[in-house]
């Protein structure tokens, strides 16, 4: 796997996250079940590299996280957007929607 | 493969217990038993669940670990783990440890050392409070004439300028150097430095006297009683530390004067005594006295503002007839003054320090990236299981970061153990107040320096190492060797860059060393083998009975049956000094060079034979007529024939010579002095003559005989018990004195060429024993394509032996430029000496090959079947 399709995957994951987590705050294990319902390819090797994802984001500043008690009452590790991670997501959407345009119109000649 | 893969990241993840840890591990757990209830819930029995919802989530342990790498861990913890790692590492491989660590010390150890040196010779210069506000002062005058001299200002110029209290904070007058010891009696009579000052002198140091007082301005009036205040280490050593030792009486050269003060120790420690300058009438307003002025500034006074202020108030002088413009006042300060004769010293010793521990600093690159060499296989691991590339770097560096501590401990160590050899040697005249010590600048800096040492040579491993191949399937696959974190050009470009750095470091050793085989090789036209020296003068200040116990003492000397031959001089040959009276010679020509006191037998103990005519006799004594020139001056005055001529010396009365033998040009001030046209006269016979004389007594001991000094000191004192012996030397030692600093200039600059060598020679062979481990498989190829072991070793040596031949060139060019600055202690060298180049050129080019040769012995023992089928 070549380094641009490696980013391109990250990217890919990282603006699928930031969309899962547009409405409201969502620990991990929620994250991946919302994923798996919008996409079965992207987190079909291994679920757990979602987390280093997150960890990166948070990194950047895209995502905050805490600690809360689930409605099943256990303790679980919360992500929500920043203000960052809004403007991220935002800016990314739009590339990404400019690219499959481009895409599209190639591929529809 | 996995199965080493989690492994393994189950140990780091054991070894790895701190909160962030445990956080990430508790959410990935929640993720898994989330799943898990998930698929329970679907029927299946809970540990086939478990497994189920493991499987799909992946390797735990890994990726723990890759998001522990991610969110930094806690700083401090990564740092104590890397470290820990990192001392494992080290520890694992002792051999490549201690010579990387004892490389660095040798480096941080040298530079700590001359900072030290440094910091104590530029930095704190002047022991004193504010350095900066100290100033001398002098006055220029120009005559009418046009002629114009600069002078030490008069007493009374000070007090003017004193009065002045918006600039001036303080100025005095005051010697502390630079004269004969004089004779002080304590009871004991001993020749001791004694300075003498004006009142506010001390002051304007900033030192106060820590019993009784000052010298104050009444002490400094003509027959006010004298005033003496003694200096620290001689208080100690006279009177025990005594404090009732104020008012109490000493004598100096004969005359009383009473003891008022005592100094606080370390100012001047040599000064046994400081007495009060006294001025008559007259010589209050005298300038030229010799006598150096200084003052304090008062804060923020620039020089320029206090130069200007003090024209206005100092008056036309006449020092050189009638003056044609004001007087102007030449101010400098002190503290530029103090540094910059140390300058070139202080240069060439840092360049030369820097290329020492810049080539320690590629060295230990080269040993770090020759052992990343057998790296591969663990950086490639540690890539897989997640870690980053800048984690690597982070480990890596901090290998290095322990490595130049380490090594900064062992170099602070050695640099504290070996000061005081150093200053020994140190070619500086450091300044008398400032001890050498490792103070918090020195360690700060060394500090610094081993920080950056240890991001120079660890950077580019850590950059190269740390690019390894990314999976370790490939690593394995190859066999650990097909990484190569180290290019070969890479590595040849530091083997050209240590040889640079090491030839011009060499040239320079190699510059002073032969400058110093030189000078040593001087023929000083004199034999100071089995020569005794013996320092001794009569109490007794009376001309005539000097004169007579003197050439007693030589015949009394003459009588000892150890000594061949015994005579005296005025001044030593090789302690320095001369007298001119500019004689005038029966054809006109006026001497310009000095004239020198002997007694006969001088010439006999110090083996010098006539060249022409005699040498002086004891009946010549009588008359005082007979006088010997040296070659020189024959030439010079007499055509190259002296013998006959007269020769007249303005005394008061005239006294008259006969030129009786002519010697060969003797080097009384040593190798490096000049020779000038001498003249060797007898004291004055003439029981009313008043100059005084002063002698020192010069012996020839017959081979093998020894003489005690107890036994000299019996003789002096039988011929009169009124003595004071001073020191008693061999010749020899005088002249080894005399050469002490081009020696120590030597022994220094070649113990820093050697450690340059030494240091290159160990980055070569770790570099080229890094190379042929590298080429393993290739040598192994052409082993077994029928290459024979010369031509394996062939190639490997050519691999070093270019860049050796690069640094050469590189180097040569370098000296160029690096040898000017040492162009001032070079004696009759030149800084571009070919003999010099090439002869170290030769020797680093022999060293560095035989360096390469070495390790590359070992490819030619490469079993080609091992090497292809290594792993």
């Amino acid at each position: 796997m070549t380094a641009t399709n490696s980013d391109q995957l990250h990217g890919t994951l990282d603006m699928l996250v930031l969309k899962v987590l547009d409405n409201r705050p969502l620990h991990g294990y929620a994250i991946a079940a919302r994923l798996e319902r919008m996409s079965n390819d992207v987190l079909s090797v291994e679920e757990g590299s979602l987390y280093p994802a997150l960890y990166r984001m948070e990194q950047r500043g895209w995502l905050a996280s805490s600690w809360a008690v689930t409605d099943t009452g256990r303790r679980a590790r919360f992500y929500k957007l920043t203000k960052t991670g809004r403007a991220q997501l935002k800016s990314e959407t739009a590339s990404w929607v400019r690219l499959t345009t481009a895409v599209a119109d190639v591929l529809n000649g | 493969m996995t199965a080493i893969r989690i492994a393994i990241a189950r140990m780091r993840a054991l070894v790895r217990r701190d909160a962030i840890t445990d956080e990430i591990r508790e959410e990935l757990n929640f993720h898994v038993e989330m799943r898990a209830d998930e698929y329970a819930q679907n029927g299946l029995d809970p540990h086939a669940a478990r497994q189920a919802a493991l499987r799909r989530f992946g390797n735990v342990a890994v990726i723990q670990d890759r998001g522990y790498d991610i969110r930094g861990g806690g700083v401090i913890e990564t740092m104590v783990q890397d470290a820990k790692y990192g001392v494992r590492q080290l520890a694992q491989r002792p051999s490549f440890s201690i010579v990387a660590i004892l490389t660095l010390a040798l480096g941080i150890g040298v530079s700590t050392a001359l900072f030290s040196v440094i910091d104590a010779a530029l930095l704190r210069p002047l022991p004193y409070p504010h350095p900066e506000e100290l100033v001398t002062i002098d006055v220029k005058e120009t005559s009418k004439s046009g002629e114009s001299g600069q002078y030490a200002p008069s007493m009374a110029d000070i007090r003017r300028w004193r009065a002045l209290t918006t600039i001036i904070a303080h100025a005095g007058m005051g010697r502390v150097s630079g004269f004969m010891p004089l004779i002080v009696e304590t009871g004991t009579a001993q020749r001791l430095t004694v300075a003498e000052a004006s009142e506010d002198f001390l002051e304007t140091y900033g030192i106060m006297p820590i019993l009784g007082r000052g010298i104050q301005p009444d002490d400094t009036r003509e027959g006010a009683p004298a005033a003496a205040l003694l200096g620290h280490a001689f208080w100690q050593r006279e009177f025990g530390g005594d404090r009732d030792v104020l008012g109490r009486s000493i004598r100096i050269q004969n005359k009383p004067a009473t003891i008022v003060g005592v100094l606080p120790a370390g100012f001047y420690n040599d000064t046994a005594v400081w007495q009060a300058k006294q001025f008559s009438g007259a010589f209050l307003e005298m300038r030229g006295s010799g006598t150096p002025v200084i003052a304090r500034l008062r804060p923020g006074v620039t020089l320029a503002q206090a130069r200007s202020a003090l024209d206005t108030v100092t008056p036309a002088g006449r020092v050189i007839g009638p003056a044609q413009a004001p007087a102007r006042v030449v101010m400098e300060s002190m503290y530029d003054d103090e540094t910059s004769q140390f300058g070139a010293t202080i240069r060439t010793l840092s360049i030369a320090v820097t290329f020492i521990l810049l080539i320690a600093c590629v060295n230990v690159a080269a040993l770090t990236l020759a052992r990343g060499a057998t790296r591969d296989v663990e950086m490639a691991i540690r890539t897989a299981i997640g870690a980053g590339r800048g984690r690597l770097i982070r480990q890596l560096l901090t290998e290095s970061v322990l490595l130049a501590a380490a090594g900064a401990l062992v170099g602070v160590l050695l640099a504290y153990g070996s000061l005081d050899s150093l200053v020994a040697v140190i070619p500086l005249s450091l300044p008398p107040n400032s001890p050498v010590t490792l103070n918090a600048t020195v360690l700060g800096l060394s500090l610094a320096l081993t920080a950056v040492t240890a991001l120079i040579f660890g950077l580019v491993p850590a950059l190269k190492l740390s690019r390894a191949p990314s999976t370790i399937s490939s690593m394995l696959a190859v066999g650990g060797r097909s990484g190569a974190p180290l290019s070969r050009r890479a590595g040849q470009w530091l083997i050209a860059i240590e040889v640079t750095l090491a030839l011009v470091l060499m040239a320079g050793s190699g510059l002073i060393l032969r400058s110093f085989a030189k000078l040593v090789s001087v023929d000083l036209g004199f034999d100071t083998a089995n020569v005794l020296t013996l320092e001794v003068e009569p109490l007794d200040q009376a001309p005539a009975a000097r004169r007579e116990y003197y050439t007693s003492l030589a015949d009394a000397l003459r009588r000892l049956p150890e000594v061949a031959a015994a005579g005296a001089i005025d001044r030593l040959a090789l302690d320095g000094g001369a007298t001119y009276w500019f004689p005038e010679a029966d054809t006109g020509a006026h001497f310009e060079g000095p004239q020198r006191t002997v007694l006969p037998g001088y010439f006999e103990a110090m083996g010098v034979r006539p060249l022409a005519g005699r040498l002086p006799e004891d009946a010549d004594r009588l008359t005082g007529e007979a006088v010997v020139v040296n070659a020189t001056a024959s030439e010079k005055y007499f055509g190259g024939n002296a013998l006959g001529h007269i020769v007249r010396i303005d005394f008061k009365p005239p006294r008259q010579f006969r030129i009786v033998g002519v010697v060969p040009n003797l080097r009384h001030g040593g190798p490096q002095s000049r020779v000038e046209p001498e003249m060797y006269i007898l004291p004055n016979p003439n029981p009313g003559d008043t100059s005084p004389v002063t002698l020192a007594m010069v012996m020839r001991l017959r081979d093998r005989a020894s003489l005690s000094i107890d036994r000299l000191k019996q003789a002096a004192a039988a011929v009169s018990p009124r003595v004071l012996v001073g020191r008693i030397r061999p010749a020899a030692a005088l002249l080894s004195h005399q050469v002490a600093e081009p020696r120590h200039r030597m022994l220094l600059l070649t113990l820093l060429g050697a450690f340059g060598l030494l240091l290159t020679l160990v980055g070569i062979f770790s570099m080229t024993a890094y190379a042929v481990a590298r080429r393993t498989r290739e040598i192994g190829v052409r082993v077994a394509f029928g290459a024979r072991p010369a031509q394996v070793v062939g190639v490997v040596v050519r691999d070093s032996a270019w860049p050796v031949a690069f640094g050469l060139i590189a180097g040569l060019g370098g000296t160029y430029y690096t040898t000017r600055v040492i162009k001032s202690f070079l004696f009759q060298v030149e800084p571009h000496d070919p003999t010099t180049l090439v002869a170290v050129v030769a020797v680093l080019g022999c060293a560095a090959c035989v360096a390469a040769w070495l390790p590359a012995r070992r490819a030619a023992t490469i079993d080609p079947v091992t090497a292809l089928r290594a792993d």
